[in-house]
């Protein structure tokens, strides 16, 4: 009954959005401001709201994204549901406080809100251990990051004297202060979008369920960092070297999470690194600081959006009717042909997100990736460095994701012609898989609660791209797709060889986590080792002793009650004749 | 002539208060402390305080200390000397008593060491019973309430336990 | 006259008294010590009147008070000298020590107490 209501309360909450957008479309953009408190002598903050352009493409990104995940909730989570649906409706309620938020506090607020959520949604089966430590990963690396946002918040309202978005970037404030209030705030999108090199919490927060990762994917925790930096576009233009620094973290973090997306062999394990580097496709974007960039940036992740979210719930719809999204268990079932036979709706609507993804042409990936290589390669020709560096990036990682995209569609729904893909490349780390054989007569595809969502979501991934007026740089457009072409092929020959290197750097993701294990897990368990041992023996050790001390005074003033009168009496007088000795020696 | 009575009187009571304090026998320090009570009655009178005296005759030897040779008889004190009369401390306790008599007497001689009590006309029951009577009233009248408390409490305290006594009566009763 | 001598005198007989308490066993010599240290008193009260002359008695008047008091406090203190000697069987106050802090915390009950225990566990099983 609550969870009933609480469905209700979400579904509606996010169609509320959806009409928020559409009735402030066209509208002239405006501040409303409501009383606040005063920071400070002369710094005032207050819960301010603003309508623009970027507002309501956001409300509309968020409010379908939402609304999809709630109508695809009902049918694809039964446990706690209640609790489930009121979070996943606050998380979207923060992202809208981010969204409309013309205050840096009042952002920080919906921010941090956010970052609980994410807590709260991925550790949701908290009965696994993995969930529950990839959720307190989570927590822990954006709160880190969470400090340098804050810090950035307060130097550059400090800096320009005002903490409204809509006044930044005009005042005068110092290169120094700039340069160092957005880094910090930087520092803060690269915990919250999952950029290197903070970028292993988005992995490992995959144990949630997969409409919350689709959720956080495409269109509010990870979002929120690209959205911050276009919102706050004109200040982080005038700071050259926070462009740099996001260009090159941009630049390494797609090719290295492409990379690790090549060697992962979980779908929701490549999808996530997939964001990741396409998070960081949007990033080069910005960080070229073009009108343009920006543009091909936020074009990118409305199309992002639509394709990984459909992707998200195209792998719950696998874990929830298989059981598993784990290419090994896949495997037993495609290598009888069941996958693509039971479950048509599925099977197409995931082909046409990973084209998409991919950027086959035609697909809203296409277009939007395009549109970033354009804006780089128009940079670039200004003479920018930057620009080649992102042009160059972009481009490699077109041909890395055609081939993680290959690789997973090939893997998971096909036969192989060779016999040793058919007995599986992945078997070498599922010990009991030649002992279950799976009953393929009883897969089926989901009820259209579930399927509903994929189908809106497939036709925005297959139609988005046309939405911002199409305009081709065929240059551009033959460049990529003759890349990814050569990204796709070698997938295409491994799997028809039946085979499925994955070098060990890759498959340990470039030994990140061991890193952080070893620089920072350990020395804080030290340390919290070290507390524990301080408050336990020392401090610890202090309040036992006065406990012993008072036992110990006590054992001994029980010996003089010796319950004899006359004892007490003398000890009366002689404190009497000592009192009177006393008062005779001060008086004399 | 004053000076001399007290002098004796007082040697007297000393020596008296000295037996009662140190005797072997417990009734032969009671019947000391008559011999001591007596002669600070002697020393009263030497003050000229005839009243105070004759009371302290009347209520000291008169009641106290035949209330206290009851007690002892009611306690079945033992009339031949005891070996341990006094407790272990008794040094100890001399020794307190000592230099809280040196403290006193040098206190006493430094703060009054030149005064001298002049001759008084010889005292009279009148003054003493003017001076109660209309001076004194609410304190005697407090002084009798609290004389009526102690009564009860000492009847109170000294009666048997009302169970004990209930126990007789119902075992007497079950034997008629 | 001089004012020490009865001053004197009433110190030496009320150390002679605190000697008595502090060092006598038995619980009516203890009393008889007090009355010692209550007539020191009276005697400076006394001495003091004299030396005075105020008019209004003042001394003789209190000492009188402190002879009645003197006789309540003997009644209640022979009272419980009684008592001790009911529960006891002795008067021996260097003896009666039911206060004296023991492992356990409770006292262990002699003599009265444990026989008017013992009566009425008897009765208990009786009836």
């Amino acid at each position: 009954m609550i969870a009933t209501t609480w469905r209700v309360v979400g579904v509606g909450f996010s169609l509320l959005v959806i009409l928020a957008a559409i009735l402030l479309s066209g509208v002239e953009p405006q501040q409303t401001s409501f009383p606040g408190t005063g920071v400070g002598p002369d710094v005032f903050w207050t819960f301010d709201l603003r309508t623009d352009d970027l507002t309501v493409l956001l409300l509309a990104v968020v409010g379908v994204v939402s609304a999809c995940v709630q109508v695809y909730s009902i049918g694809y989570l039964h446990e706690r549901a209640a609790s489930y649906t009121a979070l996943v409706t606050l998380f979207t309620a923060a992202m809208v406080t981010v969204v409309v938020a013309d205050s840096l506090f009042l952002l920080l607020i919906g921010w941090e809100v956010m970052g609980v959520c994410s807590y709260l949604l991925i550790g949701h089966y908290w009965e696994r251990r993995d969930a529950r430590s990839g959720a307190m990963k989570a927590f822990l690396m954006t709160r880190f990051a969470d400090v340098g946002f804050l810090f950035g918040i307060f130097v550059l309202g400090i800096g320009y004297n005002t903490f409204r978005i809509s006044e930044l970037g005009s005042g005068p404030i110092s290169p120094g202060a700039l340069t160092a209030g957005t880094v910090l705030l930087l520092v803060g999108v690269v915990g919250k979008s999952a950029q290197v090199p903070l970028q292993t919490w988005l992995p490992d927060a995959m144990p949630g369920p997969s409409p919350v990762s689709a959720l956080i994917h495409a269109a509010t925790m990870v979002a929120a960092g690209v959205f911050l930096i276009a919102r706050l576009y004109d200040v982080f233009v005038e700071a050259e070297a926070t462009l740099t620094v996001l260009a090159v973290v941009a630049c390494v973090t797609m090719l290295v999470s492409a990379l690790c997306a090549m060697a992962a062999v979980e779908v929701k394990r490549v999808l996530a690194w997939s964001t990741v580097s396409q998070l960081a496709i949007m990033f080069a974007g910005l960080s070229l600081g073009t009108e343009d960039g920006r543009h091909a940036a936020l074009f990118h992740l409305v199309t992002h959006a639509s394709f990984k979210a459909l992707l998200f719930l195209c792998a719950g719809v696998l874990l929830h009717q298989v059981g598993s999204a784990a290419f090994v268990v896949l495997r037993r079932y495609t290598r009888r042909g069941a996958l693509r036979r039971a479950m048509p709706v599925t099977f197409v609507t995931m082909t046409i997100g990973l084209g998409a993804l991919a950027g086959v042409p035609g697909l809203a990936g296409f277009f939007s990736k395009d549109s970033v290589v354009e804006a780089a390669w128009h940079h670039a020709r200004d003479g920018s460095t930057i620009g080649w560096v992102v042009l160059v990036s972009v481009c490699l990682t077109a041909a890395l994701t055609a081939f993680y995209c290959v690789r997973l569609w090939l893997w998971t729904f096909f036969r192989t012609p060779a016999l040793a893909g058919a007995l599986g490349a992945f078997e070498d780390d599922d010990p009991m898989a030649d002992v279950d054989e799976p009953d393929t007569s009883k897969l089926r595809e989901p009820s259209w609660l579930m399927l509903g969502p994929l189908v809106l979501l497939a036709i925005g991934a297959a139609g988005l791209g046309y939405a911002d007026g199409v305009h081709v740089h065929w240059g551009v457009a033959l460049v990529t797709t003759v890349l990814a072409v050569f990204g796709a092929l070698p997938a295409y020959s491994l799997w028809q060889r039946g085979a499925d290197p994955r070098p060990v750097v890759l498959e340990h993701e470039f030994g990140l986590d061991a890193a952080y294990q070893g620089a920072v897990v350990v020395p804080v368990r030290w340390f919290a080792k070290l507390a524990v041992l301080g408050d336990r023996d020392v401090i610890g050790g202090y309040v036992r002793a006065t406990g012993r001390a008072g036992t110990l005074a006590s054992q001994g003033f029980r010996l003089l009650q010796t319950g004899n009168v006359q004892t007490y009496l003398t000890a009366a007088v002689i404190g009497v004749v000592a009192l009177a000795v006393l008062a005779g020696v001060i008086a004399s | 002539m004053t000076t001399a009575l007290f002098s004796i009187a007082g040697a007297v009571a000393i020596a008296a208060a000295v037996l009662v304090v140190t005797s072997r026998r417990i009734v032969h320090a009671a019947l000391w402390l008559v011999v001591a009570l007596g002669a600070v009655a002697g020393c009263f009178g030497a003050l000229h305080a005839e009243f105070v005296a004759l009371v302290q005759i009347l209520v000291y030897v008169g009641a106290i200390v035949v209330l206290v040779l009851f007690a002892l008889m009611l306690t079945k004190a033992p009339t031949n000397p005891l070996p341990a009369l006094t407790t272990r401390r008794s040094p100890f306790a001399a020794i307190v008593a000592g230099v809280l008599a040196l403290l006193l007497g040098t206190g006493v001689v430094i703060a009054f060491g030149n005064e001298k009590i002049e001759p008084v006309p010889a005292g009279s029951a009148t003054d003493v019973g003017t001076a109660v009577f209309r001076i004194w009233v609410l304190p005697f009248e407090v002084l009798s309430v609290l004389l009526l408390a102690a009564l009860i409490g000492a009847i109170v305290l000294s009666q048997r336990k009302l169970s004990e006594r209930s126990d007789r009566l119902s075992s007497s009763g079950k034997e008629d | 006259m001089p004012l020490v001598l009865p001053l004197l005198l009433a110190v030496l007989l009320f150390c002679l008294g605190v000697y008595g308490v502090l060092a006598r066993r038995n619980a009516i010599t203890m009393l008889m010590s007090f009355e010692l240290m209550l007539n020191a008193v009276n005697l400076n009260l006394v001495a003091f009147d004299a030396w005075r002359l105020d008019g209004l008695a003042t001394g003789q008047t209190l000492a009188v008070f402190v002879i009645t008091l003197a006789a309540a406090e003997i009644g209640l203190g022979l009272a419980i000298v009684l008592l001790l000697f009911r529960g006891h069987g002795h008067v021996d106050a260097d003896a009666a020590r039911d206060l004296v802090e023991q492992d356990g915390g409770i006292p262990a009950a002699d003599g009265a107490g444990t026989a008017a225990g013992r009566t009425a566990v008897e009765k208990g099983a009786a009836s």
